[in-house]
């Protein structure tokens, strides 16, 4: 496991905002704990690192539904979603994802379960530090989607009491898993 | 046209809901915690300095930034229109529809919506627009308007919603929020799918990178930006920062004082046409004026601009914890709301609400952006009195009276003769020398049913002054004493014990006879001509008197010597230079006690223990920042206070407010206070301001006569005895 200096902060403030947090040995642990969490379509949508680990093989190995199709038929609300993220912010349990890839915003917003799979190295310490980044990815003036997901979707709309799991994904789950990737444009 | 017949019963209907009421106080209660907690650790002042900076270069830039965000989100496919109004903002949205031949639109939440009343002018075309936020979709159900900026259907309770909802649906649901919040996900998840057109507002337009940031928690705003094929961002143009890092640190205050966030669930970031369904997503952002250029060129009321719309300025008010949204708000909410309707919707729309603003200083004080709401409604009232007047009686009071000084004091001496037959028979202590009843029926449920009035003293303190025997020999200081027209006039003992407290202590106090009111009450009401022609008064008194310092036992008077005499007669090049010397060294006389006497060792008087509770004023606390000093004073005199809950939370007073314009809402915030004095147990509450003392005299005499309410000073001297 990759020690990082804020990684114990992130987790602190995850748990804190009801997002399940979980340490995995490897990609492989992952997979297998989030095969025994969810049953239904799953979606992964490809992205670099998706693909760099074969990760949609590796989740029907562990007996996911990987979802096949076209995401925007996989009905109105699937049931999970797999993604890596950009980077991770330790102070507000934070994870961020370059979503401009209609499938990824697609597996983040659906489904009932959001599973983001986080490597100890992309966690910065808070989001002034993630200021830079965030203007890399918005590098080039091409359009970009970039999204901030802290724990799962919430209101308090009626009579003020918290209730998990409005519009978006009722559950989120990270699973710090090391050794992935650090590069912070990478997902 | 406000109608003002509409307005009082619209008040009154707000004062009989009694569950409304009593819920907003429990989120109130529950929101300081949570605020409390998130801002742990972080300076809050320092934060929101630096955002009124942020806000403030934009106001300065905001032409050349709306440039850059123009050019920029062109460049990355986006279609910017600006409208003048909101108006053409509909119009702009409503052509578009029509060119799709859209049926729905998909709406997540936006202010600005609400006041284009968007809905209704799609609805006029035929194009069905759905509330997708939740809070928004009850209010959309209901057919009502949103009654807070962050939680819209605050005012309603899951009955009611269960009941919309079961209308909706077709089925019957049980008044259970787990079950009501489901089926809102179910019903509006079909929404964003079947919708032609997804419609955000946004928190940030972008300058440097030209996208925007979506501030949210549900994750509605997201589906709406990415199933429709269209997306129409809808905004005002004060949504302008610099660059993300501006916008960053916004982030990093709005949950925060919002709901006691962190974070919220989510921030989005879009720029320009993104991928969707295969092709590229068409993006409209209409950007709105709607008064708000006027309102950046307002001199006095400009700052309002800097706001963030977190809503805390209706979390922490007591009229609006009193009566709701729906009465103490117009499109927005609370304090911002009334400064907002001025510009947004005309002034005859703020009217009525600018005068149900309490003066209390908590918007002010919890406000992110540093907007000094308090004092822009007061301008706000100034204009107000300019073109609807005041009303009679203050027009009698504040411009035939209170100028002229001599006729003034006189009728109140004639006033301590005539009154006689409605005091109480007990003389002596001024507790007791209270009007009980009034003999005019009608008006007793807004005077004498919940509270005695104070009657007016015997002998003004003005008239004891020089009866006061000061033995002081070679003085540490000589101050000058500005006592103010409660403690002149109805509790001049608070004068006497200051001057024996500061003899004490070594300090000679002059009293220039040639003092008036600080003209706070005409300021209130508007009346700005009354306001500086006493302020000038004061400032020739005080001017002609050589002393060190000048002290008050009224924090209203001591906010009004240093801020508002100052701004009075700033454009006065004969009294400016005065005001600013008089402000420079006025104190509130606690404030002195501690900080240049460092009374607290010197008082050292008794290790005897009496328990007390004390009130925190509301201008001294946010109008002075004196809350600390009046504690070790009492703490260093023997007294231990217990507190109370929400100490520093108004008493209802509020000055004329509490007898002319809102008695009813004064009574029901005054109840509040009774209840957390009662509960301390404490047969002694303490405070800094003889407004506040009129006000829980009275209701306390009423309440449970048995507890007693001074001011501080009154306490010292007490003890001072003792020794």
């Amino acid at each position: 496991m990759v020690e990082n200096s804020h990684l114990q902060r992130f987790m602190e403030a995850a748990r804190r905002v009801g997002t399940e947090v979980a340490e995995c040995d490897d990609l492989q642990q992952a997979a297998e704990y989030i095969a025994a969490k969810t049953s239904g379509r799953t979606l992964i949508p490809e992205t670099a690192l998706v693909r760099k680990y074969a990760l949609r093989k590796m989740m029907r190995e562990a007996g996911s539904e990987v979802y096949a199709g076209k995401f925007r038929d996989a009905g109105r609300v699937p049931a999970a979603g797999i993604t890596f993220c950009n980077f991770a912010m330790a102070d507000t349990g934070t994870v961020v994802l370059d979503s401009t890839n209609e499938d990824v915003r697609l597996a983040t917003t659906l489904p009932e379960y959001h599973f983001v799979l986080v490597d100890p190295e992309k966690i910065l310490a808070d989001n002034l530090a993630a200021v830079e980044p965030l203007y890399a990815l918005h590098d080039g003036g091409e359009p970009r989607f970039i999204a901030y997901i802290t724990g799962p979707s919430r209101t308090a709309d009626i009579e003020r009491v918290l209730t998990i799991g409005c519009h978006g994904p009722r559950e989120l789950h990270i699973l710090v898993v090391g050794s992935l990737s650090s590069d912070l444009m990478e997902m | 046209m406000v109608d003002s017949t509409h307005y009082k019963k619209s008040v009154e209907k707000a004062l009989n809901n009694e569950k409304l009421s009593e819920a907003l106080h429990l989120f109130g209660d529950a929101y300081l915690i949570a605020r409390e907690n998130a801002f742990r650790g972080l300076d809050f002042e320092e934060l929101r300095t630096e955002l009124a900076a942020i806000k403030d270069e934009v106001r300065l830039r905001r032409k050349e930034l709306l440039d850059q965000f123009v050019t920029n989100a062109e460049a990355a496919g986006s279609k910017v229109f600006l409208a003048k109004d909101t108006k053409e903002a509909n119009d702009y949205v409503i052509k578009l529809a029509k060119q799709k031949q859209a049926k729905s639109i998909a709406k997540s939440k936006s202010m600005v919506s609400e006041e284009a009343h968007l809905n209704k002018a799609l609805s006029r075309e035929g194009i069905r627009a759905s509330e997708t936020d939740l809070g928004e979709w009850i209010v959309q159900l209901a057919g009502q308007r949103p009654s807070h900026m962050v939680m819209p259907a605050i005012h309603m309770f899951k009955e009611e919603v269960a009941e919309l909802f079961s209308k909706e649906t077709g089925r019957k649901l049980s008044p259970e929020i787990r079950t009501l919040v489901d089926v809102a996900r179910e019903e509006l998840r079909k929404e964003y799918f079947e919708a032609d057109i997804g419609l955000t507002g946004a928190n940030f337009l972008v300058a440097d990178t030209g996208g925007i940031g979506l501030v949210t928690n549900e994750g509605n705003a997201r589906l709406c930006a990415t199933l429709p094929k269209v997306h129409v961002v809808f905004a005002g143009i004060h949504k302008l920062v610099r660059n993300m890092e501006d916008a960053v640190k916004i982030t990093r205050l709005l949950p925060r004082n919002a709901t006691g966030q962190l974070l919220t669930s989510y921030i989005t970031w879009i720029r320009g046409t993104i991928p969707c369904d295969g092709e590229k997503k068409e993006q409209h952002i209409v950007l709105i004026d709607g008064g708000r250029e006027a309102l950046y060129q307002s001199k006095a009321c400009g700052d309002a601009l800097r706001c963030i719309q977190c809503g805390a300025c209706a979390n922490v008010c007591p009229v609006y914890q009193t009566v709701g949204g729906h009465v103490f708000g117009s499109i927005y909410i609370s304090a911002i709301g009334i400064i907002l309707a001025a510009f947004y919707e005309g002034l005859d729309k703020a009217k009525e609400i600018a005068r149900a603003c309490i003066g209390c200083r908590s918007c002010s004080a919890v406000c992110p952006s540093k907007i000094d709401l308090e004092e822009i409604i007061l301008h706000l009232r100034n204009q107000i009195t300019e073109k609807y007047g005041m009303g009679v009686v203050k027009n009698i009071a504040f411009k035939s009276v209170m100028k002229n000084r001599g006729l003034f004091h006189n009728m109140v001496r004639a006033a301590s003769k005539l009154q006689g037959p409605l005091t109480s028979r007990q003389e002596g202590e001024s507790s007791s020398r209270v009007i009980r009843h009034l003999p005019m029926h009608f008006m007793s449920k807004d005077f004498t049913e919940w509270r005695d009035l104070p009657s007016i003293a015997r002998t003004s303190f003005r008239d004891q002054f020089d009866t006061l025997e000061q033995k002081v020999e070679n003085p540490v200081y000589r101050v000058g004493f500005f006592v103010g027209c409660g403690a002149d006039f109805v509790y001049p003992e608070v004068g006497v014990s200051l001057v024996k407290v500061l003899n004490h202590l070594g300090v000679e106090v002059v009293f220039p006879k040639g003092q008036n009111c600080c003209g706070i009450p005409a300021l209130y009401a508007g009346d700005w001509e009354t306001g500086k022609y006493l302020a000038q008064q004061a400032v020739a008194a005080f001017s002609e008197v050589d002393v060190d310092y000048v002290l008050s036992i009224c924090p209203t008077c001591t906010m009004g010597v240093k801020r508002d005499f100052v701004e009075r007669l700033a454009d006065d090049p004969q009294w400016s230079e005065k005001a600013l010397r008089l402000s420079d060294k006025t104190m509130d006389a606690s404030a002195f006690l501690e900080n240049v006497l460092k009374a607290s060792s010197q008082l050292n008087l008794s290790d005897e223990q009496t328990a007390i509770t004390y009130h925190d004023a509301c201008h001294l606390k946010r109008g002075n920042n004196v809350w600390r000093e009046p504690r070790t004073l009492l703490a260093a005199a023997g007294y231990r206070v217990e507190e109370m809950k929400n100490s520093d939370r108004c008493c209802g007073m509020g000055g004329t407010y509490s007898f002319l314009s809102h008695p009813q809402i004064s009574r029901q915030i005054t109840r509040d206070k009774v209840a957390a004095i009662g509960k301390t147990g404490a047969k002694t509450v303490a405070m800094d301001c003889p407004g506040c003392m009129i006000m829980l005299k009275g209701s306390m005499g009423k309440a449970d006569p048995a507890v007693r309410c001074v001011h501080t000073v009154e306490l010292l001297q007490e003890a001072l005895k003792r020794t």
